[in-house]
C-alpha cells in the first residue's frame, strides 16, 4: 500500500541510490503530474465522499429544504397533497406548538442533570480503574461497559420490566418496608429515563476516560508520588486536567445523545401509564408529525433541534477552551 | 494520510456492501400476461398467491413480503407511491385506508370490485369505500365477542354477563372475591374503538366533501363514562394490554375478561398456553337487553395502490384471495384471518379448539360477523388520531384525567392537523 501511495518517494529513493538516474526528471511528470498527485487522494476517497454526500449530506438538504413548504390539501383530501413555498409556516408552527417546546425543554432539563451525573460516575469509573492499588481491574472495566453492548431497545425493554408497578422487583423488595418507587410518577418518569441512559453509557464514557488516563507520562505520576501526593491528590491535579480533553469530548456526545433521546421513553412508553407521552422528546414529536403525514412539519422539526443542538455544542466547545487558555 | 486513505476505502466498501444487499427487486413485465405485485405480511399469503397463479395463467402475481405496516410497512408503501414505483396491491389495515386515501395512494376500482359487493360483509365493505370510492377487497374483518375465564367465572357462579349493567355486577363479584382480580384491564386505541363501535359511537365521518369529527358525540360519552365508572371502582386492572404482566393476569385468573376481536383468541392462546380449557367465548354484552349489536377491531384489506397499471386484474387477484374457499382455509390455518367474505363464515377450518374447552368460538363469531355496525369510517389521520388518544387514555385508565377527555383532546388536536393540512372539517 505505502509505495503504492507514495510514488514520488519511491522514485526519489531510486533517484537518490542511483540506481535510475534518467528516472528522476522523467518520471514525476508522465507517471504522476503535480496535479494527478494531488487528485489521487481524492480518488481513494471518492467512494467515501460520494456515499457520504449522498447518504448523509443529501437527505439533511432534502430536511432542510422539505421544512421549507406547507402540506396543503383540499376537501376530504382523496388527491395527492401538496406543497406549498411557505417558509416560515412550519417554524412558527413548531415554536408555537406546547407539545414541541416542551420536549425541548424536556430533553435540555434531562442533558443538564443526566450528563453531569452519568459523567462523574464515568470519571470515577475511570480513575479507580486506573488506581495502581486496584484489583479485578479487567472484570471491573468489561463488567461496567457491558451495559453498552446491549442494544438500547433491549435495555429498556428489560428495564420497562424493573419499572412496571405489575411485575417491578425493586418494589417488591422495598414491599416489606412498605414503600414503593412510583417510577411512572409524572415528575419521576424523565429521571427513570435518565437512570436506564445512565446505567447504559457510563461504563462506555469511562472506557475513553480511561484510555486517555494510560496516555499520561509515567514519569509524571512517578514525580508526583516522589513529592509526596496522594492518590486523591495527583486524581485532582494531574489526572483529571490530563484527561480534559476526553470529558469535553463525551460531554458533547452525551449532549448530542439527550437530544436525540427516542429508544428509552419510546418503549417505556406503553407502560408509563400516561406520563410518557407520543411527544415526549424533540424527536418523538417529529415522529409523530410523520405519523400524521406531514413530512414538512417533521422536517422543521428536526432542522430547530439540529440547530439547537449545534449552539449548545458549539458554546460548550467555546466555553471550555477559553477555560483552557485562562 | 496512508491511514485515513485507507479508512475512507474500508468505510467506503462497507457501504457499497451494504448498498448490494438492500438493492431493489425491479418488476418484470412477461409478454402479453398481466404482471401484479404484491406487498404483504400476513403468513400464508405467499402459498395463497401460489394457488392462484397456478389457476391463472393470464395473471402472475408476485407476492413480496413486507415489514408488518405499523413497522415499517406503510411507510414503505407510501414512499414507493410517492416514487412512483409501487406494487399494484397491498396490505392495509381497514383503519389505515383513509390515511392512504387522503395521501392520494390508493386506486379507486368502483367499476370492477362494485358487482362483487354481495359477496362481503357490509362493514367489511364499508371498511374499504370511502366517500363511495372503493380502494381494495375486504380480506378479514375482527367482529369482536367477550373472551371469559370460564374457571373464573364457574368459581363465582357467574353467567357470562348478557349487558354491560351485568357485566358490571360481574365486575365488582370477581373484584370482591380477591382484590387483585379484575374484569379486565384498559383498552387502548383501536381495542377502546372496538367498544364504541358497538354503541354506534362513530368517530369519523364524511358528508359534502367534509370531514366531520364526533369523538366527542353522546354515544362516546356513554361509552367513555361506563369504562370511567369501572376504573374508577378499581374494577379494572392496571396490567397493559399485551403486556407481559397482561399475559399473567390471563393466565392466573387476575383478569378475567377481554372484550376483543375474534384474531384475540389467537393473542390468548398463544400467550397463555399454561390457561388451556380456562377461556370460553360468548357474545359481546349488550347496551340494551335482547339487542343484537357487535364491534369491530382491526381486520385488513388489499388495497389497490396509486398508479397500478392494470387495476382490473388486481382486482381479479385480490377478490379471489377474498372469496376463495380453498385459499382462505390456508389463511385461516396459517394467520387465523377471520374471513370478510359471507359465504366462508363456515369454513371447515373455522373449528372448536381444545383450548377453549372444546367449544367452537368460531360460530360466535359467525353469528357475530353480520351484526357489525357498517356505518364506521375511519379518520384521515388515524395513526396521529391514535397515539393522541392513547397518551390521554393512559392517563385515564389510571386516574388521571377521563376517557371523556381523552377523546376529546385526541378530537381537538386531529381537527387542529387536518385544518393545518388544509382538510375540510366541519362543525
Amino acid at each position: 500500500m505505502t509505495h503504492l501511495a507514495d510514488p514520488v518517494r519511491a522514485s526519489a529513493h531510486r533517484g537518490t541510490d542511483g540506481t535510475s538516474p534518467p528516472g528522476r526528471s522523467r518520471r514525476p511528470s508522465t507517471r504522476t503530474t503535480p496535479r494527478a498527485r494531488r487528485l489521487r487522494p481524492l480518488l481513494f476517497c471518492a467512494p467515501f465522499i460520494v456515499l457520504f454526500a449522498g447518504m448523509y449530506l443529501a437527505p439533511i438538504a432534502y430536511a432542510a429544504v422539505s421544512s421549507l413548504f406547507a402540506l396543503h390539501r383540499t376537501g376530504l383530501g382523496l388527491t395527492a397533497p401538496t406543497a406549498r413555498f411557505d417558509p416560515l409556516s412550519n417554524y412558527t408552527q413548531a415554536l408555537q406548538d406546547d407539545a414541541f417546546t416542551s420536549s425541548l425543554v424536556r430533553v435540555a432539563l434531562f442533558g443538564v442533570v443526566q450528563v453531569p451525573v452519568m459523567l462523574g460516575i464515568a470519571l470515577l469509573l475511570a480513575l479507580l480503574f486506573d488506581a495502581k492499588s486496584a484489583r479485578g481491574r479487567g472484570f471491573f472495566r468489561l463488567s461496567s461497559f457491558l451495559p453498552y453492548a446491549i442494544p438500547g431497545v433491549s435495555a429498556a425493554l428489560v428495564w420497562s420490566f424493573m419499572y412496571s408497578s405489575q411485575s417491578s422487583p425493586i418494589n417488591r423488595l422495598l414491599e416489606p418496608l412498605g414503600a414503593a418507587v412510583p417510577f411512572f410518577d409524572e415528575d419521576l418518569a424523565l429521571w427513570s429515563v435518565a437512570n436506564i441512559v445512565t446505567w447504559s453509557w457510563a461504563g462506555y464514557n469511562a472506557i475513553i476516560i480511561y484510555s486517555a488516563l494510560q496516555s499520561i507520562p509515567s514519569e509524571v505520576l512517578e514525580a508526583a508520588r516522589m513529592d509526596g501526593a496522594s492518590a486523591i491528590r495527583i486524581a485532582w491535579s494531574i489526572k483529571i486536567p490530563a484527561v480534559r480533553g476526553a470529558l469535553v469530548l463525551t460531554t458533547v456526545f452525551s449532549i448530542i445523545g439527550s437530544a436525540q433521546l427516542f429508544n428509552e421513553p419510546t418503549v417505556l412508553q406503553p407502560v408509563s401509564g400516561g406520563s410518557i407521552s407520543s411527544t415526549f422528546t424533540p424527536i418523538m414529536s417529529a415522529q409523530s408529525a410523520v405519523a400524521a403525514g406531514n413530512h414538512h412539519y417533521a422536517a422543521a422539526q428536526s432542522v430547530l433541534l439540529a440547530v439547537a443542538v449545534g449552539v449548545v455544542s458549539f458554546a460548550f466547545f467555546k466555553l471550555t477552551e477559553r477555560k483552557g487558555q485562562a | 494520510m496512508k491511514r485515513s486513505t485507507a479508512r475512507c476505502a474500508g468505510l467506503a466498501g462497507a457501504l457499497a456492501l451494504a448498498l448490494t444487499v438492500s438493492g431493489c427487486a425491479g418488476s418484470g413485465s412477461a409478454s402479453g400476461k398481466a404482471s401484479i405485485t404484491f406487498w404483504g405480511w400476513a403468513p400464508g399469503y405467499a402459498d395463497a398467491v401460489k394457488a392462484f397463479n397456478a389457476g391463472h395463467p393470464d395473471i402472475d402475481v408476485d407476492y413480496q413480503s413486507v415489514q408488518p405496516g405499523a413497522k415499517g410497512g406503510y411507510q414503505k408503501m407510501l414512499n414507493a407511491v410517492k416514487a412512483g414505483n409501487a406494487p399494484c396491491l397491498a396490505q392495509v389495515g381497514y383503519e389505515t385506508i383513509p390515511s392512504f386515501a387522503t395521501q392520494g395512494a390508493l386506486e379507486n376500482v368502483a367499476e370492477y370490485a362494485s358487482p362483487d359487493k354481495g359477496d362481503y360483509v357490509d362493514a367489511a365493505w364499508q371498511s374499504v369505500t370511502l366517500a363511495g370510492n372503493v380502494y381494495g377487497a375486504p380480506v378479514d374483518t375482527g367482529p369482536m365477542a367477550l373472551f371469559y375465564n370460564k374457571k373464573v367465572f364457574d368459581s363465582l357462579g357467574l353467567k357470562p354477563p348478557k349487558t354491560w349493567a351485568e357485566y358490571r355486577t360481574a365486575a365488582k363479584r370477581i373484584h370482591a372475591s380477591d382484590p387483585e382480580r379484575h374484569i379486565s384491564s384498559p383498552y387502548m386505541d383501536y381495542d377502546y374503538a372496538g367498544l364504541a363501535w358497538q354503541a354506534g359511537a362513530k368517530w369519523f365521518g364524511t358528508a359534502h366533501d367534509s370531514w366531520q369529527t364526533t369523538m366527542d358525540s353522546a354515544a362516546n360519552k356513554k361509552v367513555a363514562d361506563y369504562w370511567q365508572s369501572l376504573t374508577d371502582d378499581g374494577l379494572i386492572s392496571s396490567a397493559p394490554m399485551y403486556d407481559q404482566a397482561w399475559y399473567t393476569g390471563l393466565g392466573n385468573g387476575d383478569i378475567a375478561t377481554v372484550v376483543g376481536a375474534v384474531w384475540q383468541a389467537g393473542t390468548i392462546k398463544g400467550g397463555v398456553k399454561k390457561a388451556s380449557g380456562d377461556w370460553a367465548v360468548a357474545p359481546m354484552p349488550q347496551w340494551k337487553e335482547g339487542e343484537k349489536r357487535v364491534g369491530n377491531s382491526g381486520g385488513s384489506a388489499t388495497a389497490v395502490l396509486k398508479g397500478c397499471d392494470d387495476p382490473e386484474a388486481a382486482w381479479e387477484f385480490a377478490h379471489w384471495m377474498s372469496t376463495d374457499k380453498k385459499a382462505f382455509g390456508g389463511l385461516v390455518d396459517k394467520a387465523a384471518l377471520y374471513p370478510a367474505a359471507t359465504d366462508l363464515l363456515d369454513l371447515p377450518q373455522l373449528k372448536p379448539d381444545p383450548y377453549f374447552g372444546g367449544q367452537n368460538i368460531y360460530e360466535v363469531f359467525a353469528d357475530a360477523s353480520p351484526h357489525v355496525d357498517p356505518d364506521w369510517t375511519w379518520g384521515p389521520l388515524m395513526t396521529k388520531t391514535s397515539t393522541d388518544l392513547n397518551d390521554g387514555l393512559g392517563k385515564a385508565w389510571v386516574g388521571k384525567g377521563s376517557i371523556a377527555g381523552a377523546l376529546r383532546t385526541a378530537q381537538d388536536k386531529t381537527r387542529t392537523e387536518m385544518k393545518k393540512q388544509g382538510l375540510s372539517v366541519s362543525d
